[in-house]
């Protein structure tokens, strides 16, 4: 029977990978090479002279400097908080550099499927938005984070636990499950039909007609592969538009 | 329901097992109903506030991509619970 | 194509199952530290890095570029604006010389209307005088051959009453009655 020829590995088994050195695995591999590929392609953008149309790698990087400026910077912050910009964009760079691995040959791995990367960056931000709260407010950011202005006396206590449940616990937990379930489920998703694929062609069966029908969950699985890009991209721009939503609201409360 | 005769048969640290993996599966199904249909309508209302204001898509657009994240997010803690429980 | 996927994803999972401590270890949703300080790291360096020297220093050529065509852009606009003012200029110009062109081609319209009214007039006045003469002429002709008339006429009524009574009747009684008769 098929339902026992195949069987799902162990979760560990294709998230977790040996080390290539002491301490140095596939994930670190891939979050070092995100780090250089983006310091590299800005290195050499800035190389390039600046005065003609930019083209190639000037062009590339400047889109993308563009795309958070526009695209995320002004429509949350507004112009006040283009001072942003180089975090924002570190931030976009490094996590899109971390997801595409999820879809390219040989690496098949995005390194936001592990807790790791997503937690840090989500705890990173947790203390920025919050230390930029205390800059802009003081002492004053607190309490208007726990009690919105114009909240009645008698619910404070009830709004009170709430909005401090959901500002300082939930906005970080929900920043890193995001980003990671994500990638993870695209990823656990990538395997499973690459899997289905493998076990219908390598099937001990009688019936030959078994064998051609792993074209099907091959189509999904290149179907889920062109969905992986998209939802690479989507992660990335998703967790840089949030943090400047929260850096927004903790410099400005009004907004 | 043959499914659930099969788990009648186990015994011990199987049935422990396969009583995981199907409420890991119920789990992640009903964590999955909300956000679908909220997603399926903040999309909707969103396309149709597109189509009435073109010239404020881009707004809409940021918006609705925000209202996506939030909303996904209780499917994805229903994921996150599905890995827990069932793997 | 097929056999290729299936060999690399057949090679992922063996080469991640053969590992030594791969299969056990925690849980899918624990952080590992290695990969946590590796991240970490990187990321923190590729932050500071973008922040301190490769944004600035893109923004400013960036920046730079922009100003330039922005000058340009103003640039374009004031030799837009002088030429325009050039074409008002000139078309101020040239409304003058029309006007005064205007004037001129009037002024010799006028002065040769009224040489044309003048000689109108001269030649008006000769012909009035010109048909008063050839009236005078005609009247005093029809006065002559009236006379003539008269006498003949009184000639041969005078003839004619001499026959009929045999006496020559009154030469102004016969010129009264002539009168009288040819004037009925």
């Amino acid at each position: 029977m098929l339902a026992e020829a195949f069987k799902f590995p162990e979760i560990n088994a294709i998230l977790r990978w040996q080390d290539i050195f002491t301490s140095f695995n596939k994930i670190a591999l891939i979050a070092v090479a995100a780090a250089v590929i983006g310091i590299v392609v800005f290195l050499l953008a800035g190389n390039k002279d600046a005065k003609v149309a930019p083209k190639g790698v000037r062009n590339l990087a400047e889109t993308t400097v563009e795309f958070i400026e526009d695209g995320i910077v002004m429509q949350t912050m507004g112009k006040s908080g283009l001072g942003w910009t180089p975090f924002l964009l570190s931030l976009f760079i490094f996590i899109y550099l971390c997801n595409v691995p999820g879809i390219i040959p040989l690496l098949q791995m995005p390194a936001t499927a592990r807790m790791a990367i997503p937690m840090f960056l989500a705890l990173l931000v947790w203390v920025v938005y919050n230390g930029v709260g205390l800059k802009h407010q003081g002492v004053k950011y607190i309490t208007n984070t726990i009690w919105p202005p114009g909240v009645p006396v008698a619910l404070k206590p009830l709004v009170g636990v709430i909005e401090f449940i959901s500002n300082i616990i939930v906005r970080p937990f929900s920043l890193t499950v995001r980003l990671f379930a994500n990638m993870l489920a695209g990823h656990i998703l990538l395997v499973t039909f690459a899997l289905l694929t493998q076990s219908l062609i390598t099937a001990e069966t009688q019936q030959l007609l078994l064998k051609p029908m792993a074209i099907l969950p091959f189509f999904m699985l290149v179907f889920l592969t062109a969905f992986e890009v998209l939802v690479a991209f989507l992660q990335a721009y998703i967790f840089t538009i949030l943090t400047a939503v929260y850096i927004g609201g903790a410099a400005h409360p009004e907004h | 329901m043959e499914a659930f005769s099969y788990l009648a048969a186990l015994t011990g640290d199987e049935e422990k097992a396969a009583q995981a993996a199907s409420s890991a599966g119920f789990a992640y199904g009903l964590a999955a109903i909300g956000p679908g249909i909220g997603i399926g309508y903040l999309v909707g209302k969103s396309v149709e506030a597109m189509a009435r204001q073109p010239e404020a898509a881009g707004m809409v657009r940021t918006t609705m991509f925000l209202g996506i994240a939030f909303t996904e997010a209780l499917a994805l803690i229903g994921f996150v619970v599905f890995i827990l429980i069932g793997l | 194509m097929l056999t290729a996927v299936n060999h690399l994803q057949g090679l992922a999972t063996r080469l991640a199952a053969e590992g030594v401590e791969v299969g056990e270890g925690p849980g899918p949703i624990v952080p590992e530290l290695k990969e946590l300080y590796w991240g970490a790291g990187s990321f923190i360096v590729f932050a500071l890095l973008m922040r301190f020297y490769l944004f600035p220093r893109l923004k400013q050529g960036m920046d730079a570029r922009y100003a330039g065509i922005r000058a340009d852009h103003e640039q374009a606009d004031a030799e837009r604006a002088s030429a325009r003012a050039e074409v008002a200029d000139y078309e101020a110009q040239l409304a003058a010389v029309k006007a005064e062109a205007a004037a001129k081609v009037d002024a010799a319209r006028q002065a040769l209307e009224a040489e044309r009214q003048e000689q109108v007039k001269a030649l008006n006045a000769q012909l009035a005088e010109r048909r008063a003469a050839a009236q005078a002429e005609t009247d005093a002709a029809k006065a002559a051959v009236r006379d003539q008339i008269h006498a003949a006429v009184a000639d041969v009524a005078g003839r004619a009453g001499e026959l009929a009574t045999g006496r020559r009747p009154d030469a102004t009684v016969v010129a009264r009655v002539v009168n009288e008769v040819m004037a009925r």
